[in-house]
């Protein structure tokens, strides 16, 4: 079986902040990670790999310093690192991501199981996965919690509003992660780190995937932004200090006042 | 137009996934009939990618593309197993998508896809909706994305509508970008708002785990579509009585067309999504709540004031709550009419999901903690002291 | 054979960051601080390759390790010295306690000896220190007598005490210097060994978490083949051959400690409203306790880069460079754990914030391997004989560098590190004349001068490079603000205070003095150092907001 997972490099944005004055954000000392769905993503095709001698092949679009991303999942067990990395690339919204991904992925060959983390923490979307699942015309299983195979059948636990689904599917299939509770990412150790370094990472353009350079970028991105500012502020509102006791009648004064409580 | 190339090895898959019978095989190659509505199930299934289907002109003409429609999301009764009830986030998008259209000066149209759903119309009428694409299939019964997908193509690329609107729940979210992906559409997850600028749909979306708000366009394709977070578009007083044009769509899918197939279906037992999300009070703790016990404290104070409780992504990290009572970017959004945060700090993931509560009261032993920047009153205090005592008067007064 | 790269080395601290994130939490660590305790089995974790195997940075790749060089190991110093120093110094002391038989140990002793520490996960401790022999190991009194049978050396019995031992009383393997017949020689003692014992743990001001012990060698015999280099009588070269090297790694220690504590106080600050507005936009704060720690942080780390890159170059030695890293570097992170107590206000007294426990862990950097005031003096004592080689021309060269520097790129203050490095050289020559070298404490305030002239000089250099080395946060305005402020104050400190010394030591005129190392000039230069200090607390603001 082939595993392909799809990965992305993005701000940590826990750590990311606006500049209230001129709505830009402040990138400064801000770490880039792999993107915490895509970890559980690739922890994800790692224990397949475990339990059915899969391979698994990581790919990432994105500037050359993505390839930190390559190189932690080799560093925790992928077999074959691709980065897609093209000034064509830049600006590309999720339908032109999803295309130039589903490129490679048709370039790779033969994927039996493509697995995404369900969004990524910079853009929210969720999108490119189905994006991708789409454009290989392959089903797709969005919002997992745990995927499991058996010859070519897939097994999955999704969430649905209010609950969850078991649902299954033939391979070939797409699956998008979400992430468990309490999920604390896998780390390698520093052999393993290093043992990843002689690793051969790949390198395609848009050429190399055959991709339509129409279909790219700015160019190819259907969306536009308009205008990117900072959410607005609400006003500070009153701060009471006090006794533990003085502060419990100061919230039974507020409730009444705004009518949580009858008088 | 669909294009069906000489690598065609007339296997027929095609023909059996088309739900509108407009292809057949002769001579072992598949032809396309005048019935095709581009809505690419038969791509989908190819084991060859013989057929291509090309959209590019079609979309070129702007003005063509006129309504504004909404997907109609809907969800199992619970009191009534096997029926399904209009979700309350179909209400929020049909209140938004009527203003929308009135701007525009367009017809609100609302898809309904089901089996034995016409009886929902009159409600989905009562929000606003001028006209009901109505499509009824035995395929249709539960959501899945391959049918859903497949019809809404097809719909879109007939009737031509200005604008889409999907509700952003694990439903929307796997639905719309698979339409958008096929018809080669500008989608925008997640808005926060949406209003019209210079006759282009202006989407209003957080970014960046909240941390900024962006303002997209998707100026060159129709229909321009996007998902709306539940719990943020004002919802309008239905009027009883008032009547849609119910327009009967049929396809012709087979039972098994969905290449992924339903095995269980469980529900949370407390249905805590739907406690959060539209509770109208919320007592919501987080990592200042300490332990068990402080939720618990939680807890008796949501039953007094007939609340449901909330937490932190730090307190579901430590394990104090389940994940469904997550409020934040990564978990639930909330707009009730009180929230009170406590011991919650007030990162900004967590301030995205409520802030737009009608009242915020933060009780928090830090002065300098960020919620006090978003709450309309703070409490410099211990909540785990503060919560018992506060519990024990309401009880008291309840009882006088 | 290839080395760590970048990006594996980014990747190794990330985990070794994630894993202490995970297994040693503030908390933790604090409860271990409080109750004085080592934690084995973190020590233990930390050498398990399957999950961090830390040590393995300082065993060459042929004998099973990963072949770190200086880089890699003083940047994993520095994320270790974040986390916590005791840990950093247990870790450290392995480092320390190898490095005897690197450079020192035969073929077949490192083969022997560095497998079993990578693949055993060895802990390993450096017993140098003695009651009366600390950073002078001239008067050592550990015996090492030779035992012969047959007319052939069998091995050695070993007799002494050696004190406050890192990992003393937990390490699985010891380096042990004693005096052989043939002079100081190094030691390979197993814990096990018969009549070898540790004593009692220290209850020590900081470092709590590493052990430290003394340690009790009666007659402990050890095979001949475990003298290290199998010749006696090397040892203090041994010992002497390493100081540049682990001595920066302690300046890292310093370093990374007080941008802990530094990074604490400005996240707070930002959050503390005192007087309408936070403490952030003060300046009687930010450009007191805040601005010049970061300057003197940022200023070592440019120093301690440059030293790793010139060791994993071709160069050897380096004792005078590693001796004024670790002064500078080591004192600029216990003044910055100082004031970051400060900053803290009331908050930063209590063990509920973690700054007061950096400035106790921090304090040890500025006495282990060799206290500052034995840098000082090796710093003088180095470049002094430069300086008479030269015929005083030495900092008159480095001063033309900087000069021509200055022309490439003037944002970086390099004109006033050269004005404070011309100082500099007229000092020393007016000591030289006056011969003021007598007086031991001009000898060691040269040392503390020199120190700050070199790093300042060097920080202008890195400042105006056309790429930052990967530990740098601040964006290139900050950095070069803050070289400006660096070259401009420390030019000002060496003439003021050179003028200070030679006058308070010999005699002269001051005003001929001051003319001399061009005291106006640089005062001159000192316009716009407020407007800098502004900008670089801004910065610092924006890179290290509340969490």
């Amino acid at each position: 079986m082939n595993i392909v997972v799809c990965i992305k490099q993005v701000p940590d944005t826990t750590q990311v902040k606006v500049d209230p004055q001129t709505g830009t954000l402040i990138r400064a000392g801000v770490p880039s990670i792999l993107n915490p769905y895509d970890h559980f993503a690739l922890e994800t095709a790692l224990a397949l790999k475990e339990k059915t001698g899969a391979e698994v092949t990581v790919i990432s679009m994105g500037p050359p310093q993505a390839k930190t991303v390559l190189r932690l999942a080799l560093a925790l067990g992928t077999d074959r690192g691709i980065l897609l990395s093209d000034r064509a690339f830049a600006g590309s919204d999720t339908w032109a991501t999803s295309y130039a991904i589903a490129r490679a992925i048709k370039k790779i060959g033969k994927a039996d199981l493509i697995l995404c983390g369900m969004m990524a923490i910079d853009g929210d979307t969720a999108q490119t996965g189905p994006g991708i699942a789409q454009q290989l015309h392959l089903p797709q299983i969005t919002f997992c919690e745990h995927v499991a195979v058996s010859g070519r059948k897939l097994t999955a636990k999704k969430l649905m509003d209010g609950g969850h689904e078991i649902v299954e599917a033939q391979l070939p299939a797409l699956c998008t992660l979400v992430l468990p509770a309490d999920y604390k990412p896998a780390f390698p150790s520093f052999p393993e780190i290093a043992a990843a370094q002689e690793k051969d990472l790949e390198l395609w353009t848009a050429a190399d995937v055959g991709a339509d350079e129409n279909l790219l970028g700015l160019k190819g991105s259907p969306t536009r932004v308009d205008r990117v500012y900072a959410p607005p502020q609400r006003a500070r509102g009153t701060v009471h200090q006090g006794t533990a006791a003085e502060l419990v009648e100061k919230l039974v004064c507020i409730l009444k006042e705004e009518n949580f409580i009858k008088c | 137009m669909l294009e069906i190339s000489a690598s065609c090895i007339g296997c027929s898959k095609c023909v059996t996934a088309c739900p509108f019978g407009a292809i057949a095989v002769e001579n072992k190659l598949a032809k396309v009939n005048e019935k095709c509505t581009l809505c690419g199930a038969c791509a989908q299934v190819c084991p060859v990618s013989a057929i291509e289907i090309k959209r590019k002109e079609e979309s070129s003409d702007l003005s063509a593309y006129k309504g504004v429609w909404i997907f109609a999301e809907l969800s199992e009764d619970r009191k009534n197993p096997g029926g399904k009830t209009v979700r309350a986030v179909t209400h929020e998008l049909l209140s938004c998508g009527r203003r929308l259209a009135d701007e525009l000066g367009e017809e609100l149209c609302a898809v309904l896809l089901g089996n034995g759903v016409e009886k929902l119309c009159g409600e989905i009428a009562s929000f606003g909706a001028d006209k009901i694409y109505l499509v009824e299939n035995e395929a249709l019964a539960d959501y899945n994305t391959d049918a859903a997908a497949t019809v809404m193509v097809a719909l879109i690329t007939k009737h031509k509508p200005s604008i889409v609107l999907y509700p952003s729940t694990y439903i929307g979210r796997d639905v719309a970008p698979r339409v958008a992906s096929e018809l080669y559409v500008g989608l925008t997850a997640d808005c926060t708002g949406l209003s019209i600028k210079e006759g282009n749909l202006l989407q209003t979306r957080p970014a960046f785990g909240g941390n900024i708000m962006a303002d997209i366009l998707s100026p060159n394709t129709r229909p321009q579509m996007a998902t709306v977070r539940p719990n943020v578009m004002k919802k309008n007083e239905p009027a009883p009585g008032a009547k849609a044009n119910i327009v009967r769509e049929t396809v012709a899918l087979k039972k098994d067309f969905s290449r992924v197939k339903l095995v269980e279906r469980k529900f949370d037992d407390i249905g805590a999504t739907e406690n959060i999300g539209e509770a109208k009070i919320i007592i919501s703790g987080g990592r200042g709540m300490k332990n068990k016990r402080g939720f618990e404290m939680l807890d008796e104070l949501a039953q007094t004031l007939g609340g449901a409780v909330g937490a932190s992504r730090a307190a579901v990290d430590l394990g104090l709550m389940p994940k469904p009572h997550q409020v934040g970017q990564s978990g639930t959004t909330v707009s009730p009419k009180l929230y009170v945060a406590c011991g919650i700090s007030g990162a900004v993931q967590h301030v995205v999901g409520m802030s737009s509560s009608d009242v915020i009261i933060a009780i928090n032993k830090d002065p300098s903690a960020p919620i006090f920047n978003v709450c309309k009153f703070g409490l410099v205090g211990d909540a785990t002291q503060i919560l018992p005592k506060l519990t024990e008067q309401l009880r008291k007064r309840k009882t006088v | 054979m290839t080395t760590i790269d970048a990006v594996s080395r980014g990747l190794m601290l990330d985990s070794l960051k994630e894993y202490a994130k995970r297994r040693i939490p503030f908390d933790c660590i604090r409860e271990l601080d409080r109750e004085n305790e080592f934690p084995a089995e973190i020590l233990k974790e930390m050498y398990d390759p399957g999950v961090l195997g830390v040590h393995l940075l300082l065993i060459p790749r042929e004998h099973g390790g990963l072949g770190g060089g200086t880089v890699d190991i003083y940047r994993v110093c520095e994320a270790l010295a974040r986390i916590d120093l005791g840990i950093a110094t247990s870790v450290f002391a392995t480092f320390l306690g190898t490095d005897p038989l690197r450079v020192g140990g035969t073929e077949a002793q490192q083969r022997k000896w560095m497998r079993k520490i990578a693949e055993e996960k060895l802990l390993v401790a450096y017993g140098a220190t003695e009651a009366d022999a600390g950073s002078d190991l001239v008067n050592l009194r550990t015996r090492a007598e030779q035992v012969v049978k047959n007319g052939k050396l069998a091995g050695y019995k070993i007799t002494g005490n050696k004190q406050w031992i890192s990992n003393g009383g937990v390490a699985d393997l010891y380096t042990i210097l004693a005096l052989a017949p043939g002079g100081p020689s190094w030691f390979l003692v197993e814990r096990d060994a018969t009549g070898f014992s540790a004593n009692k743990h220290e209850d020590k001001h900081g470092i709590r978490l590493s052990n430290t012990a003394g340690l009790s060698l009666d007659d402990v015999y050890v095979p001949a083949d475990q003298l290290i280099g199998e010749v006696e009588g090397q040892g203090l070269q041994q010992a002497q051959a390493v100081f540049g090297y682990t001595r920066l790694m302690v300046a890292a220690f310093g370093m990374g400690a007080g941008c802990e504590a530094l990074e604490t106080a400005v996240r707070y600050s930002q959050q503390r409203i005192q007087g309408g507005g936070p403490l952030s936009q003060k300046q009687g704060y930010t450009h007191k306790l805040i601005v010049p720690h970061a300057v003197a942080l940022e200023a070592s780390r440019a120093y301690i880069h440059a030293i790793a890159l010139r060791l994993d170059g071709e160069e050897h030695g380096l004792q005078t460079e590693g001796a004024i890293g670790k002064y500078y570097a080591t004192e600029a992170g216990n003044n910055a754990a100082e004031d970051a107590i400060q900053a803290l206000g009331g908050y930063g007294y209590t063990r509920d914030f973690p700054v007061e426990k950096i400035k106790r862990d921090v304090k040890i950097a500025c006495i282990y391997e060799g206290t500052n005031e034995i840098m000082e003096m090796t710093i003088y004592r180095g470049r002094w004989q430069e300086h008479l080689k030269s015929r005083g021309q030495y900092y008159i060269g480095m001063a033309a560098e900087l000069d021509a520097l200055h022309a490439q790129n003037a944002n970086v203050g390099a004109d006033s590190a050269a004005l404070g490095l011309r100082a500099l050289a007229r000092i020393l020559e007016d000591c030289r004349a006056q011969r003021l070298t007598r007086h031991q404490n001009v000898t060691f305030k040269l040392g503390e001068l020199i120190a700050a002239a070199e790093v300042a000089a060097n920080f202008c250099k890195t400042a105006a490079a056309k790429e930052y080395n990967e530990g740098v946060r601040m964006d290139r305005a900050c950095c070069e603000a803050m070289s400006r402020v660096c070259a401009r104050e420390t030019a000002f400190d060496v003439a003021s205070q050179g003028i200070k010394l030679v006058l308070g030591a010999g005699t002269g005129s001051a005003a001929e003095l001051s003319q001399a190392v061009s005291l106006v000039e640089i005062e001159d230069r000192q316009r716009g150092v407020t407007e800098d200090k502004d900008l670089i607390a801004a910065k610092l603001n924006e890179t290290f907001r509340p969490r």
